[in-house]
């Protein structure tokens, strides 16, 4: 699994350097999105980067397999800021002084709202059908209310089909799955980068592919109209590149409403990306796990999914989950809509090792089909709060006189804390957000996005406001 | 463990014994009139077209086998890796074509090929015609199926083994999805006593479930958990395997790592502990999933140690296991160049029921002790051993492990609580690199914290699970098992009586004429035919054909039903062997 060819991968001028030992207690900053992280290498500009997460890494574990040594390594070297804050969490009666977690992208806004809904009757049946193996697709009262549901919040401009869904314990076992049925191992994907960089773990677990960061800049140059913005000249830059270094690309993974630059595409962007990933036969997955969390009303949010005709319906794989939209992401429940048969059977077959329990698809059918409550009470009341607290957030930040991007959508900022390091490196970086840490403010940095400029963080802002106010009053650098 | 959806046979590695004829390795185009032609037109080429498939799949597994154990291509020049390529392009090219040639044609052929060897049934009629039609239909629908699939590029390699390998149970499970049998609305449709699923306590279950506690919310089930699992639960986990593994000592919650069950957990923990390629030894027959499970994603491979059902020397019964053939089957693996990384084994096994004495189980362990090889321990059914005389020993109950660092025990609620539908699986080990290896796939196989919750609520209740639950059970159990045994007793069928679990294990040789897996094939096929799954010996790499495991753990009344069916095919396939018996020194 992790025989990647290393020349390959360790191409001078793109490709970061090996990942040193003393990043081996590193955390990415983010409890959750997990990613090694490298030294920089920022001597000549760069148009892309090929992800090895693997490079210069060797076990030394008797009992684990080599690739195991690996995975054991994602592990450590995600859980030690994680686990610092696991051991000093906030809790405002047991622990004020505990650690706020501003890293994990959790919108912890409408509990109140959840806990009333999923206690109602309707989502306490239980049935034997529902205690004995499933269809592995998932049940199909299920798959019936996602297509449904997601006909009618993406716009589709014809029904969606409950034959082309897939239910699955989450989008990270929907990247898992993806990437194994359409990559042999060690080909790649494209990804504009900064991106939600726990999707390197994803599809590099059990299916061995790689990232190729499409690297986007914060400077707006050219016939550019905002910082970082994608443009198909970067994609096909970036994929020559990669072609040219010998690695295969498969797909183009766009994440629309964009994390964590908060990003929407407009319609004829899309149209643009997925006409390049047609010319030149990629497959597209769009991961639109925060379509429901575009909470400025002027922003007009388009799902791939409205679009009247797709450039190539057969390689266009879209995913959506439960976890952002309707924060809850310890529900585990996530869904891969695609046109393509045979790729909805393959990923089918892998759901052995990606189910989710009956009586929660229950519950999931009964939520989704609740169009009354989610379009008068929830998203409302969802939105107001999530618009409140980036309000509160974006104040204080413009206070401090901090640069920030935030687009109306999504539950993060992404704030621009370049001025407060003095070299650019990226050790300083860290060191900044280790600061933040031992001033009990958990936040993740740019790195862990494979963000190519040192100094960006991104600060979650969809928690409780008691938290917020402590959490942002915590001393600033 | 999650079940091969029919049981159908053709997962199995093939033994090819077949002269290949006809389809040479260049012919890559294979058109699909002439395919359909074949196999509408000619149905005695049947059994030809078969086996010429298997020959083809299985020197394409060879050569990718030679492919993928070759050292990484970074050492070769350019113009070789490029040769490389291409050859891995032509032959990826012929694997499509044989996997899909498999699994879509001989689901369809499989069906249909007893057919024309048929006697006149007693309930023959207008139904068996609109049956023929129907599967026809079926066939048909299959095979444009097959077109389509045959012009995908879209899938790699392995999404294109994934696919295929589910397809035909896909297929299958689909058709009995679609029919399955019902008390009430159904009573024709198809019986399922090939998914290993214990469906005799759904009341207490259901009754249980319902009950107040198990609706508790609370916001930290709706938001990311420790990747391991809620603590709470792994908590849970220790108590409870601390308590009815009876293990010596308490057992640390730090050594659980829950995943989406039990399938979940083997193909993390094979991941991380073989490389691909490598390979885990393990007795057959046995529970066939797991070979795709653990090849599907790791690329693990599975050696067989094969038993036999013969009691010889050193063997006190039916295919027992010993130490010598442990030894044997590792000596010989080494010497195919298989690196064997581990011993996988199922207590209570599955499908032969047996349950390894302590000093059995020490002494495999010590097996492994020697080799530096790991353990992986099955213990899913452990408290469906409902026959009070035989005692049930833990991995976890030993008071002290030979190899402790290697030994990984996994259980889950699926079968002892006969809830698979909750995907539930637990890891315990006291090896904290693997544990923390696996816990990385936390992400990919975790489980809902409003599932954790409630399965917390289910361990803890303790009361109710010694009091209500498992007497109950296990008296479901007995007197099922008892049913199905005296059946079994007054058609003279052999079969090994063990005890626990939820399957009886029987030998159907006698219906079998020649003895081959083809036939064994054909007589499951009748049984479906009849509207009743059983799995075939082949699917759990059982090496003599005749085999069938049963599972008994049904309702009452479907499994009359089941019997009266399984009673009918074997008179008729008694009546086609005494035609068959008659003719054959006639035409000698």
């Amino acid at each position: 699994m992790f025989a990647l060819p290393e020349k390959e991968s360790r191409a001078p001028s793109t490709c970061p350097g090996p990942a040193s030992t003393q990043d081996l207690d590193s955390n990415c900053g983010d409890g959750l999105e997990r990613e090694c992280s490298r030294k920089p290498d920022q001597k000549l500009p760069e148009l892309y980067g090929v992800g090895d997460p693997t490079a210069g890494f060797s076990s030394n574990s008797s009992h684990l397999s080599s690739r195991g040594g690996i995975i054991k390594w994602f592990w450590d070297s995600a859980e030690a800021g994680y686990r610092t804050y696991h051991m000093d969490e906030y809790d405002e009666d047991k622990n004020p002084s505990g650690i706020i977690n501003l890293g994990t992208s959790e919108n912890k806004l409408c509990f109140d709202l959840l806990s009333k809904r999923l206690s109602q009757s309707d989502m306490l049946r239980v049935e034997p059908a529902l205690l004995q193996y499933p269809d592995w697709r998932g049940h199909l009262f299920l798959r019936e209310e996602v297509a449904r549901f997601l006909s009618f919040y993406c716009k589709s401009p014809v029904p969606l089909q409950a034959e082309n869904v897939v239910v699955l314990n989450g989008c990270a076992s929907v990247f898992s799955a993806l990437a194994t049925v359409l990559c042999e191992v060690g080909e790649a994907f494209l990804i504009p980068a900064p991106y939600y960089g726990a999707i390197t773990q994803h599809v590099c677990l059990y299916g061995n592919v790689r990232l190729v960061s499409v690297y986007l800049d914060s400077e707006v140059t050219g016939p550019d109209t905002r910082p970082f913005q994608l443009t198909v000249e970067k994609l096909e830059m970036a994929l020559q590149g990669a072609n040219s270094q010998g690695i295969k690309v498969k797909g183009l993974i766009l994440i629309n409403p964009q994390n964590p630059l908060g990003d929407i595409y407009s319609p004829a962007e899309l149209q643009n990306f997925l006409e390049f990933a047609k010319r030149h036969e990629l497959h597209v997955m769009v991961d639109e796990v925060y379509m429901l969390s575009v909470f400025e009303e002027s922003v007009g949010y388009r799902s791939v999914l409205s679009l009247e005709r797709l450039p190539d319906p057969q390689r266009t794989h879209v995913m959506w989950a439960t976890s952002k939209d309707f924060g809850m992401s310890g529900l585990r429940f996530g869904t891969l809509y695609t046109e393509n048969r045979d790729v909805a059977t393959a990923v089918a077959s892998l759901c052995r090792y990606h189910g989710l329990s009956g009586l929660v698809q229950h519950q999931m059918a009964q939520l989704l089909r609740d169009r009354d409550w989610i379009n008068q009470v929830y998203l409302p009341e969802n939105h107001a709060r999530l618009k409140a607290a980036h309000t509160y957030v974006a104040g204080e930040l413009r206070a401090l006189g901090i640069p920030f991007l935030s687009r109306g959508a999504g539950f993060f900022i992404w704030a621009d804390l370049r001025k407060y390091l003095p070299e650019g490196s990226f050790e300083e970086e860290r060191r900044l957000w280790r600061r933040f840490l031992d001033h009990k403010v958990l936040v993740s940095f740019g790195k862990a996005f494979e963000c190519k400029e040192p100094g960006w963080f991104r600060l979650v802002f969809s928690d409780k406001a008691h938290r917020l106010c402590l959490a942002i009053s915590a001393d600033w650098p | 463990m999650d079940e091969t959806r029919d049981g159908e046979g053709s997962s199995q590695p093939v033994e090819a014994k077949t002269k290949a004829q006809g389809m040479s390795h260049q012919s890559d185009v294979l058109p699909c009139d002439q395919l359909r032609d074949q196999v509408i037109g000619n149905q005695s080429s049947h059994t030809q077209l078969m086996e010429t498939l298997l020959h083809l799949r299985q020197t394409v597994d060879d050569c990718i086998t030679q492919l993928t154990t070759r050292p990484p291509q970074l050492d070769l020049p350019l113009e070789e890796q490029r040769h490389n390529q291409a050859t891995g392009e032509q032959e990826a090219f012929l694997r499509r074509v044989v996997n899909l040639l498999q699994s879509g044609a001989m689901w369809g052929l499989g069906l249909q090929a007893p057919r024309p060897t048929l006697g006149p049934r007693d309930d023959a009629g207008g139904g068996q015609q609109a049956q023929l039609s129907r599967q026809l239909d079926q066939l048909v629908h299959q095979l444009s199926h097959l077109e389509v699939a045959f012009v995908s590029h879209d899938l790699s390699n392995r999404g294109i083994d994934i696919s295929a390998f589910e397809r035909s149970k896909f297929q299958d499970f689909k058709t009995y999805q679609g029919d399955k049998y019902h008390e009430d609305k159904n009573t024709m449709g198809f019986i399922n006593l090939g998914v290993s699923e214990n469906k005799l306590c759904t009341d207490l279950m259901t009754e249980r479930l319902s009950r107040s506690d198990m609706n508790h919310l609370e916001d930290a089930l709706l938001q990311y958990s420790d990747q391991r699992g809620q603590p709470f639960l792994r908590e849970e986990v220790a108590r409870f395997l601390t308590y009815y593994c009876k293990s010596p000592a308490r057992l640390d919650p730090e050594n659980v790592v829950v995943l989406s069950g039990c399938c979940s957990v083997f193909s993390a923990l094979a991941t991380v502990l073989c490389d691909p390629g490598e390979a885990l030894l393990t007795p057959t027959p046995f529970f066939g999933g797991l070979v795709m499970g653990s090849y599907l994603y790791s690329k693990v491979e599975l050696m067989p140690v094969h038993l036999d059902s013969e009691i010889t020397d050193g063997s006190a019964r039916p295919f027992q296991l010993t130490v010598d053939k442990l030894e044997q089957a590792l000596l010989e693996a080494t010497l195919k160049g298989k690196k064997v990384r581990g011993l996988l084994l199922i207590n209570p096994q599955n499908p032969l029921g047996d349950v390894y004495s302590r000093d059995s189980l020490e002494e495999y362990l010590e097996f492994a002790k020697r080799y530096n090889l790991h353990v992986i321990i099955d213990e899913l059914y452990m408290l469906s051993v409902f026959d009070d005389s035989v005692t049930f020993h833990s991995v976890l109950s030993m008071e002290s492990l030979p190899d402790p660092n290697r030994t990984h025990m996994i259980w889950g609620t699926s079968k002892d609580f006969g809830i698979s539908g909750f995907r539930f699986g637990a890891l315990y080990t006291h090896n904290k690199e693997v544990a923390s290896a696996v816990s990385s796939f936390g992400f990919l196989n975790g489980i809902s914290g409003i599932t954790q919750y409630k399965l917390c609520r289910l361990l803890q209740d303790r009361e109710w699970i010694d009091k209500v639950y498992l007497p109950t059970n296990h008296s479901r159990l007995k007197a099922a098992h008892r049913y199905i045994t005296n059946k079994l007793k007054a058609l003279k069928i052999p079969f090994l009586n063990r005890g626990s679990g939820l399957y009886v294990w029987m030998n159907l040789k006698e219906y079998l004429q020649p003895c081959t897996f083809e036939e064994e094939l054909l007589l499951h096929h009748r049984f479906l035919g009849n509207k009743l799954i059983l799995s075939p010996g082949k699917t759990y790499m059982c090496k003599e054909p005749g085999w069938f495991r049963l599972i008994f753990s049904d309702k009452p009344l479907p499994l009359k039903l089941a019997m009266h069916r399984f009673y009918e095919v074997l008179a008729e396939q008694k009546r086609d062997l005494r035609v068959k018996q008659l003719e054959d020194p006639q035409k000698e």
